[in-house]
């Protein structure tokens, strides 16, 4: 589904270049849920961003579904943004001005869909993350862990061949972090969405199939879930100490 | 069912007040233009304006001066609009709407916003000046010649003023739409542009380049008249431009290290740190506000220091009624005049009349050479003076002088103002007629405002003397009369006036700067004389209403109770252009300044909850988002309004090195101005204030509520 190969980027800041990514190298396949951790500054936003292309990268090659990610122009970039790709944000970037379900539809409405299955749709992926009873609610009027899930669902609306998700239980307490989690499984489950996932927090990808993690702009370790949740999380715990050993 | 169009429909009626602002601003700004073009090319305003005449220079370059502050704010309120709709755009196009599918609904939104509300503002613009006329009409005064009358063509302005705004914003627009970008708003990095260091001398270093620019720029033209013998052109003005660097300095200086020191440096810290990060467009915002205020009070200004001078003058004439005209004139007698004010039951009360004789005087006058410079040649010929003889002097001003033989005095004001516009340096006085001489010098000043400035007084034996054989053509009458409630005698002072305009033949069709000896010395030196080339204002008694006839006819006479509501309605023209100008520009330092203190708000949004998770008590947070909002607007107003007014002073100090009464009077109704208008500014940035506290969860009250808990 999604190829990464030897990707490079760098920032310049004055006369310094601060190499951020240097090689990396991961494949996520079909119906996959996979997480990527790793040490704050590690580039982990950065690697996120140059997939789904919001900005441009200096070396190495990404295809999605098949298709080449470089050198696209603008016109089949927003194509690829709002059929191939669905975004999970960690403030949720939701529009205030529009209620939950008029929100959920948007990227259909966008790419000029306005027939009566779409309105059936977001329904029906209200019905899934269980907001339906809030789906005429203005997004200041619902909860942190609605509006993730709101967004999870708008990220589907489309159908895309992957979800992306940055720090998307960034904002939210535990339980919410449940709930927005559980739409990922969810998604998976039902829909057997393709989910990637960057995050800190070692519960919520002890949920995923396969964890990377980055350290200094290379994958470090690739962890996959072979045993039951808590079991998983712990290795992830271990993992983690490990990497931050080494810096010390 | 639901398309893009109908999202956005939603989001618009969701998020109104964004849109509000942007439409009130253009509605605004293009309702004020228009109303002032309606004013400014009014057939009834163009009749008191002359043109040609440094009014109508002063009303358009005000006119300028209040389209660039209307563009100002307007474009000032639309990039707000575009920092709104940044996020939308932003989130439009993270979900993969195309930049086309967006700019589309952008250029459709501002089309119905700028077309709606410049047809607005034009429709409502001609009746909203009609209405302040009206009520100048019915508060000041109201004469025939002030019915309001509209140029149709006025509106080209408007359109003119309706494009540009039109223009400005789909420019604008199209700039956001190509820079708006994803990962910005991904990000929601918003651009912060530190000052990066700042100087202790920074502050008084500026307030230095202030005095020296300002000083330097307006005495500088004089001192290259004066000692270089040379007109400037403009760039020179850039002088001036050490006044602006060190605004600037002195601006950046306030925001970043604030003026008191010692032991209160964390006091302030949060405040001045917050401010230090937006430091580079709150410095400019600052600049513009003091730049407008400044602006403002120039217009605001002008009227009080016009009119206590102009009024004072009128009111303080010791005749009611004065003229003069040539003796070879068929004019009205003493007894016509009596039967015309009979027929309108006017009782004279008393009655003056004189002779005085035109002659001619030597001189030095400026001839041009190349790039502006010029230098001075005499000629025996030079010009031409007003001579009346010292009882007849005495006679009319009831006055006891007596001016030495061989020698002459020259009138000045009554406050001795004046000597600045009549020479006194002629040594030889010519009889036109014969070209006999007389040799004359100066012997001292006499005061009488009625002749201020324009006439000289000889001796009685030299007058005789130089007269003798003088034609009448260079004679002249004087008439001084009174009459019972002078004030209410309009009628027949508008039929006396058009009757003498109907008494005096073409040879009296002249402006008064027509100099008749200088004319007849250019012929003799077969020159043409600068008075018949095209430059030379030229008059009609065709156009007898025109204040321009009014203002420069040679024998224009002097009727109080015309003068005086001549007056009022060229005053009442200047007052409304003028508070036209001033409500421009404060509305365009209110919008910028609360706008700015939003923008402060809205940036601090994070650090201000996370001051008070740390513990900071309401009135801690009170107290620095006051310090950053008074600095908004408080250093750009104390700024501003004390360089015009020293500015003002300067004006007034320099024109004839004093200041006179009358000025004084003029400056101190300038500080009941000022008064007014600080007030205004003030309750703005409470209102600001009350309205950042509660986007910010600040309680005002924080005094009260920290007292009780730390008890
Ligand atoms: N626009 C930018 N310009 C310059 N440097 C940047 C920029 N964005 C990120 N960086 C730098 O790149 C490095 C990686 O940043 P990135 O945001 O990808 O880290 P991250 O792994 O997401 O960290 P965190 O867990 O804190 O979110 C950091 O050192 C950061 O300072
Ligand atoms: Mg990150």
């Amino acid at each position: 589904m999604l190829q990464v190969k030897d990707l490079h980027k760098s920032y310049k800041a004055g006369k310094i270049t601060y190499e951020v990514l240097n090689g990396i190298n991961l494949t996520v396949a079909q119906g996959e849920f996979v997480a990527v951790m790793g040490p704050s500054g590690s580039g982990k936003t950065t690697l996120l961003n140059c997939i789904s292309c919001y900005i441009p990268f200096d070396k190495g090659h990404i295809t999605l579904g098949g298709q080449d990610l470089k050198n696209l122009n603008e016109e089949s970039l927003s194509k690829v943004h709002n059929k191939k790709l669905g975004f999970v944000f960690q403030d949720f970037m939701l529009l205030d001005g529009l209620n939950v379900l008029d929100n959920i539809m948007l990227p259909r409405i966008i790419s000029g869909d306005t027939s009566e299955a779409m309105e059936q749709r977001g329904n029906e992926l209200c019905d899934i993350f269980g907001i339906s009873h809030i789906k005429n609610k203005y997004p200041a009027e619902i909860s942190g862990g609605e509006k993730q899930r709101t967004a999870v669902a708008r990220s589907l609306i489309n159908e895309p061949l992957m979800i992306l998700a940055d720090e998307p239980t960034g904002n939210l307490d535990s339980k919410s972090s449940r709930t927005v989690i559980s739409s990922f499984e969810e998604a998976k489950n039902h829909l057997s969405a393709t989910i990637f996932m960057v995050t800190h927090d070692s519960f919520a990808a002890s949920f995923c199939d396969r964890v990377i993690m980055l350290k200094d702009g290379a994958v470090y370790k690739v962890l996959e879930k072979k045993t039951e949740r808590g079991a998983f999380q712990e290795e992830l715990l271990e993992a983690i100490k490990e990497m931050s050993g080494d810096v010390a | 069912m639901k398309n893009f169009g109908k999202i956005n429909t939603a989001l618009r009626r969701k998020n109104k007040k964004n849109y509000a602002l942007l439409v009130a601003c253009i509605f605004f700004s293009v309702l004020l233009i228009t109303a002032y073009v309606s004013m400014m090319r009014s057939p009834t305003v163009l009749a008191i304006l002359p043109e040609g005449g440094d009014s109508r220079k002063q009303m358009m370059m005000i006119f300028v001066l209040a389209a660039i502050g209307c563009g100002f704010f307007t474009t000032y309120a639309a990039s707000i609009f575009f920092r709104y709709k940044s996020r939308e755009a932003g989130i439009f196009m993270a979900l993969g709407a195309s930049r086309g599918q967006i700019s589309r609904q952008l250029f459709y939104e501002l089309f119905v916003i700028s077309a709606g509300s410049c047809a607005a503002g034009a429709l409502l613009g001609t009746p909203l000046a009609w209405c302040i006329w009206q009520l100048f009409r019915t508060l000041l005064v109201d004469t025939q010649e002030m019915t309001l009358a509209f140029d149709p063509q006025a509106y080209m302005f408007a359109l003119a003023f309706s494009l540009f705004i039109f223009i400005s914003i789909f420019i604008m627009g199209r700039r956001f739409i190509r820079r708006t970008n994803i990962i910005d708003i991904v990000n929601e990095q918003r651009k912060s542009e530190p000052i990066r260091e700042v100087k202790p001398w920074y502050g008084p270093v500026g307030i230095v380049l202030m005095i020296v620019g300002g000083f330097g720029g307006y005495i500088a033209p004089t001192i290259f008249i004066k000692v270089y013998q040379w007109y400037p052109p403009a760039w020179t003005n850039i002088i001036y431009l050490p006044l602006f660097i060190g605004l600037y300095m002195v601006l950046i200086h306030t925001v970043v290290r604030g003026w008191k020191h010692g032991k209160s440096r964390y006091k302030n810290i949060i405040t001045n740190s917050l401010m230090k990060f937006q430091g580079k467009q709150t410095v400019n915002n600052m600049l513009v506000i003091t730049v407008l205020i400044a602006g403002a009070y120039f217009a605001a200004f002008y009227t009080p220091m016009l009119g206590t001078g102009a009024m004072q003058e009128t009111e303080k004439r010791p005749v009611d009624y004065a003229f003069h005209y040539r003796a070879d004139q068929n004019m009205l007698t003493r007894s016509d005049i009596t039967a015309i004010a009979a027929e309108e039951g006017v009782t004279i009360t008393s009655w003056k009349d004189a002779e005085f004789a035109v002659l001619g005087q030597d001189g030095q006058h400026e001839v041009d050479d190349e790039g502006g410079k010029y230098h001075y040649e005499y000629s025996k010929l030079n010009g031409a003076g007003k001579y009346i003889a010292e009882s007849n002097y005495n006679a009319m001003t009831g006055q006891n002088i007596n001016v030495e033989p061989g020698r002459f005095a020259a009138v000045l004001a009554d406050d001795g103002t004046g000597d600045n516009m009549i020479q006194v340096d002629a040594t030889w006085l010519t009889n036109m007629t014969t070209r006999k001489m007389l040799s004359v010098s100066f012997q001292k000043y006499l005061r009488y405002e009625m002749m201020a400035s324009s006439y000289y007084v000889l001796d009685d034996a030299d007058y005789a003397q130089i007269t003798a054989g003088l034609a009448n053509e260079w004679r002249e009458k004087l008439v001084y009369f009174n009459v019972e409630g002078a004030l209410l005698t309009y009628d027949f002072a508008k039929k006396l006036y058009n009757s003498i305009v109907d008494h005096s033949g073409p040879e009296c069709e002249l402006p008064e700067f027509y100099d008749r000896v200088e004319k007849i010395a250019a012929d003799k030196a077969s020159e043409t004389y600068w008075g018949d080339t095209e430059q030379m204002t030229k008059i009609s008694y065709a156009g007898r209403d025109s204040s321009e006839f009014k203002q420069f006819w040679e024998y224009m006479p002097q009727f109080r109770v015309l003068d005086r509501n001549n007056f009022v309605a060229t005053y009442a023209v200047f007052l409304m252009l003028f508070i036209f100008i001033a409500i421009i520009c404060f509305a365009a330092v209110l919008v910028i300044g609360y706008t700015r203190c939003l923008t402060i708000a809205i940036n601090n949004l994070q650090v201000y909850e996370d001051l008070r998770r740390l513990g900071a008590t309401p009135k801690y947070l009170y107290n620095s988002i006051k310090g950053q909002i008074s600095k908004v607007f408080g250093v750009p107003g104390i700024v501003g309004t004390s360089l015009i007014y020293i500015f003002y002073v300067m004006i007034m100090f320099f024109n004839d090195n004093m200041i006179t009464q009358s000025e004084i009077s003029g400056l101190i109704s300038c500080l009941f101005v000022i008064a007014g208008m600080s007030v205004v500014i003030w309750i703005f940035h409470r209102f600001t204030l009350h309205k950042v506290c509660k986007m910010l969860n600040v309680k005002q009250s924080g005094k009260q509520h920290t007292n009780k808990c730390t008890e």
